[in-house]
Formats: C-alpha cells, structure tokens, sequence
C-alpha cells in the first residue's frame, strides 16, 4: 500500500517536473547573441551596408535581443514590426524587441534577471534609480573601455559630458542617448501683464506674484481670488532629482542622499536647507499660493488645470511640453502666450533628471558586436539616426504633398504622420529625441517656437542630478526611510504640523537612525 | 459515473484501491490536469517562502540570512503600522458592507413593483464592475477641497463648514471617506447573496403574520432579519478570512499625508519593493508576505471553529 502511495506521488512528481522543464528549456538559444559572423560576412551579407562598413575585430552578433519601456515609442501599435524590419535592413541583424506594458517595466525586468542569466536580454533599458544597482549587483556589462574606443566618443559633435555623467567610479555600464530632460517654469504672459507684473527674479518676487495670482485678477474676468498661483503633482517627486516640479521653494535643499563636493555622502534631509524648504512650502500653502489639491494631483490633471487657465505657474518639462501647453490654452479658448522664468536668485540653476540609459547586461555573449553595431550604430548622421529619431518613411514621416492633422505640405517637405495610435494627433520623435547627444547635421522637422526658447533657457540654466547609487543598507531601509520623509513633508505642508514636531517624528521612528546607517554605508563604500 | 451494466467495486480497508481507481478511471484522468495545474500554479511557486529567509535581489545567488528579516520586520514601526491599519480598515469595511448590504437587500425586498425592484437593483450592482482606478478618480472630483468638489460645496452653501476639507488629504478624514467609497462601490454586489436567502423566504409566513396583525415594519424585524441571521454570519465569517488581502483600493485613495492612517500589509510590500530607491530584497518582502499569509491561515482556522460552532458545519 505504501509502496502504491509512493509510486503514485511520484508519478505525480515526473509529470509536474517534466512538464515545468519542458517549458523552461531552451532560453539559451533564444537569447541569439551569438556570434559567428565578422565584418566581412557582415558586409557581403548587407547589401545596404550602411551600418556594416565598418572594419575592426569586432564580430557582428547574429541577433540582439532588446527590452524597452514606453519610451521607445515605436509601439507594436505605432509601427514596431516595419521599424524593426527598417533597422534589420539597415544592419542585416536580426532584432528582438520586448516591450512589457510601460508601467510594470521594472517589475517585468526584475521578474527577467530573477529567471537566470540564460534568459536576460542583451540589452535593457534603465532609468537612474535602477542603473547603479543592477551595476553594483553585476549585471551590466562594463563599457568604459568600448566607449573610449569608439569612434562615438571622438565625434566633435558627441556630447561627451550627458554619457560620462553616468560613471560609477569610473566606469561606465550604460549609455545615454540623450540628456536627461528637466523642469522649468512657465508663466502665463496674460497673467503678468493683468498683474503688471515682470519675470520674477528673486524668491520675494516669485511670492509676489503667487500672490498677485490667488490673491488678485490676473485673467481679468472681473472676480478677485478665483484663479491659484501653482500646483504640482505632489510636493516631492519619486525620481531624482524629486523637487524638481516645485524648485522655487526647495532652492538649495534635496532630500536625499548626495555626494558633497569634498566627497563626503550625505543626507539632504537632515540638513537646514531642508527644515528650510518645508518652512517655505508650508507658508504658501497656507496663504493658498500652491494649489489645495496638489498632494493628490497627478501630473496630468497638472496639466488640465493649466491649460484650463486655473493657475498661472506652472513648473514642468522644458522642451516639448511648453508648445503643447500652449496649443492647450489655446484650445480652451485661453490666452495661450507663455514666457519662460529663468531659475530665480536662490534656485540658481533648474535640475536635469539623471539620463535613462541603454546598458548591455553582463549575459550578453557578443557585448563589444551588440556596443558597436546597437548603440553605437545609432549615431551615424544618417539613415540609422533618422530611424531612431523619425521612424519608418511611410509609417511615421513622409515627403508626400499631404494634409496631416490639419497641416498642408508640399512635395518633398519631411513631415511627421498621424499616430495610428492616437488619429488627430501627429507623430513628434520616434524614440529618441532629436537633441541627443550627437544629433544630426541638418534637423529635419523645424523646431517649434516655445521649444526652442525653453530648451534654450533651460540648456543655460540646469545642473544634473546627482546620480542614485546603491548600497545594501539602502536596499534595506530606503522604502521606510523614504515613505517616512514624504509622510512628514506631507504632514508639515498639509496636516499643519510643525516643521520641529515633523523632524521630531523623524527620529522616533527611526529615521534618523536609518539615514545615518545608509550615509555611512555610502562612506564606506 | 457508474457505468452501465457494470457493478462498481466498494472500496474497502482491504486493498480494491486499485480496482477502484480502475473503475473510476475517467474521472482521474479528467482530474488530473487540474491536479497538474493547481500543482504547478498553486503549490510550486510557494517554494518562493524559503526567500524570506535569505537576502535575494534576483540576480546573484540567494544568501542565507536566517531569521534575520523577521528581526528587522517586528523592529520596524512602519511594519507595525502597516499590520494594525490591514486589521482596522479591513474589519471595519467588512462590518460596514455588510450592514449596508442586509439594510439595502431588507429594502429591496419591501419593493413590490418588480421593475423598480430590477432597476434600483441594476444601479447599486454598477459600480462594483467599476475599476478602482475609475472609483478613485470619481471620489478625487467629488471629494476635492476646492469650490470644484460636489461634497464641500455642498457643505459651504448649507454653512456647515467655513474651510473646505480635504477629504482624501488629511488623516482625520481619509479613513471616514474610504469606508464610504467602500460602501458604494461593494454594497451592492453584497446584496446578492441576501436577495437570494430573501427569496427563499416562505411567504405564508408573512401571510400567517399578517392575518395575526403585523404590520409590514413587524413582519420585517421579525421575520425577514431572523431568516438573514445564518447568512450574515456565514457572509462575515467567509470575508473575514480574507481581511489581510488588502491592496487595490488602499493603493488607489492613499497618499503622503494619509499614510499613517492608511498603509496597510500589501502597500507595505509594494513601497519596499518599489520605492526603496534601489534593487529591493525580495527576501524581506517575502517575510512580510508570508507573516501576513500565516495571519489569513489563522483567521482561516478560527473562522472555521467559529462557523463550526454557528452553523453545525465548517468552511474548510
């Protein structure tokens, strides 16, 4: 009987076992980076050849396997298949693009490495929270020594600076293809002008004018105290560099950890700056500059309030969003002129997020074929270029005389098309942006009005955010650490508690200590 | 299953085990992929428990690090805050749905146009098939502390209250506003189950009260909430095994300002995996899991006993 029991289960056992093996086998080939062919298959077997005419030791990986976020925007629904058809003919490489849903990137990443090396891509991309941990954990491959070969990096028009700002002691596990991007502020130039009010230069001025916009008529609809001065989504961001959507009150404060310029780590929380900064947002959210429902406002409703003429400041992503900003106020039947507010005295410079990153990770069998014929490959000033950042002739641009979402062109003007995922509304940039850090000679969708101006303020007046970097005891205590800050900024803006009573909380509950513990982990390092 | 013609063998202490299986084979064979799937989708991922004791962050080899999550766990205040916030959201929630439930379906019931009936019906199942993120986003434009918000307006033109409130903001608030959204969102999914007992319901109880005298209020204390009693308990004791499975609607209506009152076991979770600003250990996550796991274990097991006492049978 026992005997019977015993075989039974282990039947039960073989099945299950079988079928789970069945299933799981095999990964290693999938992940086709293997080699085989060098420069010369290469060059017989891609008649284009316009990426393969190329001539070194490095050998042309057969397959590259990529998993991408949302921000590679060529979507399965927006022309994935024809620009991966584009980029394999242009390389004679056969491309594997894995898109999980935008959103659950990370945790469909995380879920990737737990499934053994066997089954990693050979590219990933990585924002900055994430990069120097998968680095520290070896699962990037290093490619310090790629990029100071390569022909990349002597490019005169190579921004050198963008890639090398994410160097961990030295190395380098990923590359940028672009900056980082940042907030600025925008004013209503309506607002002001009803307000007789200039650009504000100093915090005083800035507060003014908050003032003048809760307080006064700036959209001139003859009822004082209607409109906000700002809002934002949140009072602390979760992303480096996390106060960039409210910088005139944080000024010099930042919340977390930093690098100090005698090398030293420290926590931005725990110093006056800070005690400082929270002062300073509580005292305009209780005079009703900020926006009530700025602690729950997402940035899309942000967004909706402004180009619904509901507040006048609005601190958001310099670059694109200001002309669509505009073309919103626009729509909602509101002035739509905006002016750009260079960072006041005591802010000094607008924050630049830390660059996302295409990195290589350590499993990839080919990593020098997948850095030269991948990454580097993007910046050649021509057909590969135009296809990261325009797209697919045909499918996301086109010189055909043509009415696209309104617009009228003639024949032989490069144009965008009309999003096949969202009709209306026209493609801008495929997947990376057309100021990259090696961008091409001649651009060839002008850049629009606000854009430009922004871009060019902003370009003059930001600093990079320092870069996240990991230890064992933050994996520890920066969820409690971090959930614990906001809760007390929170507290402080909104609850009305005292900032001494917040910092109070911040040590009984073990903050302080925590802080210290991750401080000195980084020191240590 | 007894196939035709045939005499199926008993099966008995003495060893027809067998000759049973044999006779019953097609109803093995046709359980054994569920056997197979609950085996593969049930029982093998629970191996993942052995995480919570080792440091893992799902690229180098686990290392064995003992009990030392389950320390730093029982030492962490926001840990403890989590696990008394899961109990009291959940309980109450359970209590107030289903309270609201039984007073909706006793209403329901005393409906006698059977369209209206349908109708009102219909309206309080819609917003259970709503998303929470719908639900959310509705509540944030109802409850805003600005003149936009219907509540707070409301309340400023009747002059009972002179600063508008923010409900979803402020922590004196926030847990009153999600039992409410709670209430609205579930109670009408919950009536089900007392429709149905309602129905079954002899009427000639109400006929024989009505010819002793009782009037429609008499009949409903008296007879309507008496035949309910067994299946509210069964209701409470069903849903009380599942308090610790708390997530959706707490991640959807939380924020900084409302976090003490607010965070439970799940969102515990996802902020350590997910907002610790570095690759989490999936090690302490998982201790966290499995401590609220063996928590449902329990409440399951007492419920049991007490539905074991209540109704003469058990739930498991």
């Amino acid at each position: 009987m026992v005997k019977k029991k015993l075989l039974s289960v282990a039947l039960v056992a073989v099945t299950v076992c079988s079928m789970i093996f069945t299933g799981c086998g095999s990964s290693a080939e999938n992940t086709g980076n293997d080699t085989g062919k060098t420069d010369s298959d290469a060059q017989a077997g891609n008649t284009a050849g316009d990426v393969a005419d190329v001539a070194d030791d490095v050998e042309k990986p057969e397959k590259i396997t990529i998993m991408v976020d949302g921000t590679f925007q060529a979507t399965l629904a927006d022309g994935q298949e024809e620009w991966v058809n584009k980029w394999e003919e242009l390389t004679g490489i056969e491309l594997e693009v894995i898109q999980p849903d935008h959103n659950a990137y990370y945790d469909v990443l995380g879920q990737t490495f737990a499934s053994g090396p066997e089954n990693w891509p050979d590219v990933v991309i990585l924002g900055s929270s994430y990069y120097s941990g998968y680095a520290g954990e070896g699962a990037l491959w290093d490619m310090t020594d790629a990029w100071n070969n390569s022909e990349l990096k002597k490019n005169p028009n190579t921004d050198v600076s963008v890639v090398e700002g994410n160097m961990l002691d030295g190395h380098l596990y990923g590359l940028a293809l672009g900056g980082g991007g940042g907030c600025m502020t925008f004013l209503r130039k309506q607002w002001l002008d009803n307000c007789g009010l200039d650009i504000p230069t100093t915090y005083e001025e800035y507060l003014e004018m908050l003032d003048a916009f809760s307080n006064g008529d700036p959209d001139g609809d003859g009822i004082n105290g209607n409109t906000i001065g700002v809002s934002a989504a949140g009072f602390v961001g979760n992303e480096a560099p996390y106060t960039n959507y409210l910088p005139e009150f944080y000024q010099d404060a930042y919340p977390s950890f930093y690098q100090g310029e005698d090398g030293v780590w420290r926590d931005g929380f725990t110093e006056d700056s800070m005690k400082e900064a929270i002062k300073r947002l509580q005292d305009a959210y209780n005079k009703g500059y900020i926006d009530k429902e700025s602690l729950t406002n997402a940035t899309s409703n942000c967004r909706t309030k402004f180009m619904e003429g509901e507040f006048g400041a609005f601190t958001y992503w310099a670059g694109g969003w200001s002309d669509q900003l505009s073309d919103g106020l626009a729509a909602n039947g509101q002035d739509s002129e905006l002016v750009f507010m260079p960072p006041i005295a005591e802010v000094g410079k607008y924050w630049q997020r830390c660059a996302p990153v295409y990195a290589i990770t350590s499993s990839c069998k080919n990593p020098e074929g997948v850095f030269k014929y991948f990454l580097e490959s993007i910046f050649d000033d021509g057909d590969m270029e135009t296809l990261w950042i325009y797209g697919v002739e045909g499918v996301h641009w086109s010189r055909q005389a043509e009415t696209v979402c309104g617009n009228t062109y003639q024949d032989g003007e490069f144009h965008m098309m009309e999003m096949r995922s969202q009709p209306g509304v026209q493609y801008t940039t495929i997947i990376m942006g057309d100021t990259n850090i090696c961008p091409l000679t001649e651009r060839l969708v002008p850049v629009k009005k606000y854009t430009e101006e922004s871009m060019e303020i902003f370009n003059a007046n930001n600093k990079t955010a320092p870069l996240p970097v990991t230890t064992d005891m933050m994996s520890q205590y920066n969820g409690d650490l971090t959930s614990l800050k906001n809760s007390i900024i929170a507290d402080c803006v909104v609850q009305g508690v005292s900032v001494e009573e917040g910092y109070k909380r911040f040590e009984q509950e073990g903050g302080a200590e925590w802080s210290q513990a991750i401080v000195d982990s980084l020191n240590n390092k | 299953m007894k196939e035709k013609g045939k005499t199926l063998p008993k099966r008995t202490p003495g060893g027809t085990a067998f000759k049973h299986a044999r006779a019953y084979r097609g109803v093995y064979l046709m359980a054994t992929p569920v056997l197979v799937a609950a085996l593969i989708f049930y029982y093998l991922p629970m191996f993942g428990i052995r995480y919570a004791f080792f440091t893992y962050k799902g690229i180098n080899d686990p290392i064995f690090v003992g009990m030392k999550h389950f320390v730093k766990m029982f030492s962490m205040p926001g840990f403890w805050k989590a696990f008394s916030n899961t109990l009291v959201l959940s309980i109450t929630k359970l209590i107030l749905n289903t309270g609201a439930a039984v007073i909706i379906s006793v209403l329901l019931n005393e409906l006698i146009f059977l369209k209206l009936k349908k109708v009102f019906q219909t309206i309080v199942y819609i917003p259970h098939f709503m998303s929470w993120v719908v639900a959310a986003s509705i509540f944030s434009m109802i409850l805003s502390p600005t003149s936009a918000g219907l509540v707070n307006d409301v309340l400023m033109k009747l002059h009972l209250i002179t600063d508008n409130i923010y409900f979803l903001g402020d922590q004196k608030w926030w847990r009153f506003s999600y039992y409410i959204i709670n209430v609205w969102k579930d109670t009408g999914w919950g009536t089900i189950i007392f429709m149905a007992t309602l129905a079954g319901i002899s009427p000639e109880l109400y006929e024989a009260a009505s010819m002793d005298g009782a009037n429609r209020f008499q009949k409903m204390i008296y007879i309507t909430l008496p035949a309910l009693n067994n299946t509210i308990v069964t209701v409470l004791v069903l849903n009380l095994a599942k308090v610790m499975n708390l997530f959706e609607s707490v991640f959807v209506l939380q924020n900084d300002a409302v976090i003490k009152v607010s965070d439970v076991l799940q969102t515990y979770i996802y902020t350590q995996t997910f907002n610790s600003g570095a690759i989490p250990d999936y090690g302490y996550t998982t201790a966290v899991g499995m401590f609220s796991s063996i928590i449902s274990c329990i409440l399951v097991l007492v419920c049991n006993r007490v539905s074991h006492k209540t109704r003469g049978r058990g739930i498991v």
